[in-house]
């Protein structure tokens, strides 16, 4: 009889075992791929919040007074615009999101402001990231809660700031910060209402602690390709990045293994019993002159059934975990909790390959002995 | 040449109180076409002599021939198929695969012939044992004796010029084990070779010979 027909034979007779079999293989499976996948989407977050916390490196004009600099919030000083795009195509900087801006206290309509130009992010070459602050379109601005609240202004509203005209693209909610009194538009409207073309007081980006070692090895950086700026960090906020990020890692580091561990020890017991439950049957089909290859694929053959059939239904079953329950724990990056197709193809190779493994060393040993010994012995 | 041969045959087990003795210095033969039946008290040996002769258990010293043919000097694969070719088995627990209906077992035996011949062989075999209608079903669906008939058209089907028998009607009623004692002899009126290790005195009818076994020795019909 053909080595797959007997496979399916003991598989319909047997069904309750083989489903259990099944049920072992995929709750390890959709164990670890839950976790996984939630892992994932762990790292992701606790990413995706440390950066929200904002830059936390300043790049300034050499000249500027830092009394003056932490008093008003911006430098006296300007550099040219030209900097933050050397700056990105520096290569060896731990820095991403690259922001030149040009900010000035003004007054306007009677009311003091902070005129604020941002410049679109610079993307470092190679280093291709989803924006961290807002773009403001030509010809549009944005307006701080405090000045759009005292002057009744709304969105959509037509403006005259310093004699140019603008829309204003959105009216921001309240910050409770020096952002309330703030008036954004694009760095090069805000050079040309100021009359400063080119110019720039301040680069803001994000320095990565885990990409390219401490502030002191980057300011030695900083200013041998720009030789007339300074650096501050804003410490908390990069340590803060720095340790929470390692936190997760260190904790997805400890924990996977244990997953791994537990999900293999788990289905290779279970292998392991079912040979053993089955050694008689081994002891027959010796006696009746089987050779050991013959008995060992029919072994190895269910348990690569059990282990592509287990590892299809725990891929499905995780991943829906994962994706059901998922978003509701990481909610700011719940879209991108999906699917990890990539988990399928390991699945459906590494769980038939274990569950063949952890069969075929007591298939092996009923194998070798005597046929009367396995006999016997039941 | 006589059909099996043994040559000081010893078999040791490691038990907790110590080595145990299961056969002790055995020297003995079956001739071809002979009818021997073995007696002796549980734990003689009866059925590690048996076990030996049916190349499923390596004695600690000594030589087993079957047909002049060294057999544990053989691979574990020539054994296997020397042991298909030449020996037919009929264990007293029947052993036959549970998943497997009637005819699928008896098919289990390995063979030379044909798919087609085999099958053949085997259903000529269910309706002289009686069991044609039995065919389809599973051994869980059968009686004692409709199993033991079921191994023995198994051990049966590769014609092997040996059949050896383990207690063969220890689970069966008279009724049933006179019908596989009849098989029995049948398979030696037609020139086979019959080695039955039994406790019931009443299969010494059938016999050429009888042999005693007490620790592992022979002690009469050798």
């Amino acid at each position: 009889m053909a080595t797959f027909r007997l496979i399916i034979k003991e598989i319909t007779y047997r069904k309750l075992n083989f489903l259990l079999g099944l049920l072992a293989v995929a709750a390890a499976v959709a164990l670890f791929v839950s976790v996984l996948t939630m892992g994932q989407a762990s790292e992701r977050e606790a990413r995706q919040l440390m950066r929200d916390m904002g830059f936390n490196l300043r790049i300034i004009p050499k000249g500027a007074d830092m009394e003056d600099f932490w008093a008003t919030d911006f430098a006296d000083h300007e550099m040219p615009e030209e900097y933050a795009r050397r700056l990105g195509s520096e290569p060896g900087l731990a820095v991403n999101h690259l922001v030149a801006t040009l900010q000035k206290k003004a007054r306007w309509r009677d009311r003091q402001i902070l005129l604020t130009g941002i410049s679109p992010e610079i993307v470092p070459p190679g280093k291709p990231k989803s924006p961290m602050s807002f773009t403001i379109e030509k010809g549009t601005v944005y307006l701080g809660f405090e000045v759009a609240r005292g002057l009744g202004i709304n969105k959509g509203d037509e403006i005259d700031l310093f004699g140019k005209q603008f829309t204003v693209e959105k009216c921001l909610a309240e910050s409770g910060s020096k952002d309330d009194i703030r008036v954004y538009g694009d760095l090069h409207d805000v050079q040309g209402v100021l009359g400063m073309e080119g110019k720039i007081n301040e680069i803001k980006a994000l320095h990565c602690v885990c990409d390219g070692g401490a502030i002191g090895t980057l300011r030695e950086k900083l200013v041998r390709a720009l030789p007339d700026t300074q650096v501050t960090e804003f410490r908390s906020i990069a340590i803060a990045r720095a340790e929470t990020r390692q936190m997760v890692e260190k904790y997805m580091a400890f924990i996977m293994p244990i997953v791994m561990l537990v999900c293999a020890a788990w289905v290779a017991v279970l292998a392991m019993m079912n040979v053993r439950e089955r050694r008689r049957e081994i002891g027959i089909l010796r006696a009746l002159g089987h050779g050991s290859a013959r008995i060992a694929s029919l072994f190895l053959g269910k348990a690569v059934v059990v282990g592509v059939l287990g590892a299809a239904g725990g891929f499905v079953a995780g991943t829906g975990i994962a994706v059901n329950w998922g978003p509701g724990i990481f909610k700011v990056t719940s879209q991108m909790i999906t699917p990890l197709y990539g988990f399928l193809g390991w699945s459906l190779v590494v769980a038939p390959l274990f569950v063949a493994l952890a069969s075929f060393l007591p298939t092996m040993m009923a194998v070798t002995q005597d046929p009367a010994v396995t006999l016997t012995k039941e | 040449m006589n059909a099996i041969e043994f040559e000081n045959i010893t078999k040791i087990y490691a038990g907790p109180g110590g080595e145990v003795r299961a056969l002790d210095d055995l020297t003995f033969s079956v001739e071809h076409g002979e009818f021997v039946v073995v007696h002796g008290p549980s734990g003689s040996g009866k059925s590690n002599l048996l076990l030996t002769a049916g190349c499923m258990i390596h004695p600690t010293e000594g030589r087993v021939l079957i047909h002049g043919t060294d057999v544990y000097a053989m691979t574990e694969r020539e054994r296997a198929g020397f042991r298909a070719e030449n020996i037919g088995f009929v264990f007293q627990m029947f052993h036959l695969v549970p998943y497997l209906n009637i005819i699928d077992n008896v098919l289990l035996a390995v063979g030379t012939e044909s798919k087609r011949a085999r099958r053949t062989k085997a259903l000529e075999f269910l309706k002289r044992f009686s069991l044609s209608d039995r065919s389809l079903h599973r051994p869980s669906e059968l009686s004692t004796g409709e199993r033991q008939r079921t191994a023995v058209a198994r051990a049966l089907l590769n014609e092997p010029t040996i059949l050896l028998a383990d207690e063969p009607t220890g689970n069966l009623d008279p009724d049933n084990s006179a019908t596989v004692m009849g098989y029995l002899s049948e398979f030696h009126s037609n020139g086979g070779t019959v080695v039955v290790v039994t406790h019931e005195r009443s299969a010494a009818e059938h016999a050429d010979r009888v042999v005693n076994l007490e620790r592992g020795r022979i002690e009469s019909g050798a």
